[in-house]
Parts: C-alpha cells; sequence; structure tokens
C-alpha cells in the first residue's frame, strides 16, 4: 500500500497548481475553477489522513471520511451561491473580469 | 505504487489544464478529469462511499452546474493581463514554497500505515458505515449542513430572480421613455 505522506504530496501539489490559477487568472469563473480544484486537494489531504487514522480505531477512520462528506455538501452550496453572484454580475457588466470590478471593494 | 503515479499524473496533468487552457470550457473539462481520478483515488485510500459521491455530486452536479453557466454567459477566453507583470512569477514561487513546505512536513512527520488488518476494518469506507457516524456522532452537523444547502438555494434562486425583475423594469422604463420622446417630440 502507498504510504499517506505520498499522497499529502499529491495534495499540496494539486493545491499549488490551484493556487497559481487563483492568483493568475483574471476571469472569475476561472478563479472559481481554482478554488475547487483547492478545495479537492484539501479533501484528498483528509481522506489519506483517514486511512492513517484507522490505527486508533475504526470511528477516527470513518470520522475523516464523514468530514469530507459534509466539505462535499458544503462545496456544492458554495459553487450555487457563487454562480448566481457570477450571473448577478454578468448582467449588469456583461464581463466577469475581476479587474473590471476592483470598485466593488470598500 | 504504478498505480499511483499513473493516477497522480492524470491528475497533475488535469490540474495543469485547469489552469493552463485559455477556454473556460476546456478547463471546466479538465477539472472533470481531475476530479474522476480523484474518485479513483479514494477507492485506493478505503473511500469507497466517498468516490461515488464524488462522481455524483461533484463530477456530476457540480460541473454540470458550472457547464450550464460557461455556456449561459458565452465567456470568451481572454489575454492576459498587460500590467502586473511581477503578478505570476510571484505566484509560482509561493505556490512552490507551499507544496514544498506541506511534502517536506508530510514526510518528515511520517508514522507507518496501521496494519493490514485496522484497514480492513474500515470495510473500504462503506455508505453503512459513513452513514451511522453522520446519524450518531455528527448529527448536528449534518442537520446544519442541510439548512446551509436549503439557504443556499434560496439565495441563489433569489439572486437570478432579483436580477431579471431588475433587467425587466429597465425594459419597461426605456420602452416608455422611448413611447414619450415619440409622442412628444
Amino acid at each position: 500500500m502507498v504510504p499517506t505522506p505520498y499522497y499529502v504530496a499529491l495534495g499540496a501539489v494539486l493545491l499549488s497548481i490551484g493556487m497559481v490559477g487563483v492568483l493568475t487568472r483574471r476571469s472569475a469563473i476561472m478563479m472559481f475553477l481554482s478554488i475547487e480544484l483547492m478545495l479537492n486537494a484539501a479533501n484528498l489531504t483528509i481522506v489519506a489522513y483517514a486511512r492513517q487514522w484507522a490505527a486508533q480505531g475504526v470511528d477516527a477512520a470513518i470520522s475523516g471520511q464523514a468530514a469530507v462528506f459534509i466539505i462535499l455538501a458544503i462545496a456544492a452550496a458554495e459553487v450555487a451561491v457563487g454562480l448566481g453572484i457570477l450571473v448577478a454580475i454578468f448582467r449588469h457588466r456583461v464581463s466577469t473580469d475581476v479587474d473590471e470590478l476592483s470598485e466593488v471593494r470598500l | 505504487m504504478i498505480g499511483f503515479i499513473v493516477l497522480a499524473a492524470v491528475l497533475i496533468a488535469g490540474a495543469v489544464g485547469v489552469v493552463a487552457f485559455r477556454q473556460p470550457v476546456h478547463a471546466a473539462l479538465s477539472l472533470v478529469v481531475t476530479l474522476l481520478a480523484l474518485a479513483v483515488t479514494y477507492v485506493t485510500l478505503q473511500a469507497h462511499f466517498l468516490a461515488v459521491i464524488q462522481v455524483i455530486v461533484y463530477a456530476g452536479a457540480i460541473m454540470v452546474l458550472f457547464l450550464f453557466v460557461i455556456m449561459l454567459l458565452n465567456i470568451e477566453g481572454q489575454a492576459p493581463a498587460p500590467h502586473m507583470t511581477w503578478l505570476p512569477p510571484a505566484a509560482y514561487l509561493t505556490a512552490l514554497l507551499v507544496a514544498a513546505g506541506i511534502a517536506v512536513t508530510a514526510f518528515i512527520d511520517r508514522a507507518p500505515l496501521p496494519g493490514a488488518d485496522a484497514i480492513a476494518a474500515l470495510q473500504g469506507g462503506s455508505a453503512e458505515q459513513v452513514g451511522t457516524a453522520l446519524f450518531s456522532h455528527y448529527v448536528l452537523a449534518f442537520q446544519l449542513v442541510g439548512v446551509l444547502l436549503l439557504t443556499g438555494i434560496v439565495g441563489a434562486v433569489s439572486l437570478a430572480h432579483r436580477g431579471a425583475a431588475t433587467e425587466q423594469r429597465q425594459r419597461r422604463d426605456r420602452e416608455a421613455r422611448a413611447e414619450r420622446e415619440l409622442t412628444h417630440g
């Protein structure tokens, strides 16, 4: 079986690729896709450590998997609201370029 | 180990595609590849139920939502920003540092994998196991997530609906003004 650190390293690589996407892309929807990638990298890490926790008993490992399940549900809610906001912005401005939305900030 | 390397290669290729493709549709499809490969990775990590949920919820529902919005908004790929030339190198450097930091920490702080019988006791993270945990220890979190999802749906519908109402009112105003101008002058 592949040891846990390999999975954690893989998750770290995915997280950093998503981070590059968030920092360098200007279209809000591309940033959103990159954020989803980062979220999944974190999920992968939690599942990898959940298997590691099986040494502390089945309950500990299954708790980690239940946490990932809840994160998935939260991600679904986040995507629904986020895409709703994107559509609302696009209606007003006909652009999702975050540089043109800079006056939204306080 | 060979299986893991193949999975890692697919995952990283898909992730690079998400960031590198100019067209949002291509990036979204690349993300679907990544999510499906991630589901296979969950199977290798003894989380079978999560793998199924990953395919149904993420690669199915959420990505369809993304593709719908990309299609609806008709977003074109755009050239990179001419200003802020320092940003991409800084982003690559930060990402490299983060990845290296997490990976090195994980390898330094590693513990031996639990024995085969402890992992076998997980029963591959079946729906029964995860469901029992969700409905006993974590029932409050489960209920709160339900409330959150409901709130999210109501919020998304009201956002889209209010946008449509405003648009309709603006169009009506414009038509009324045009009519006034036509009759008065």
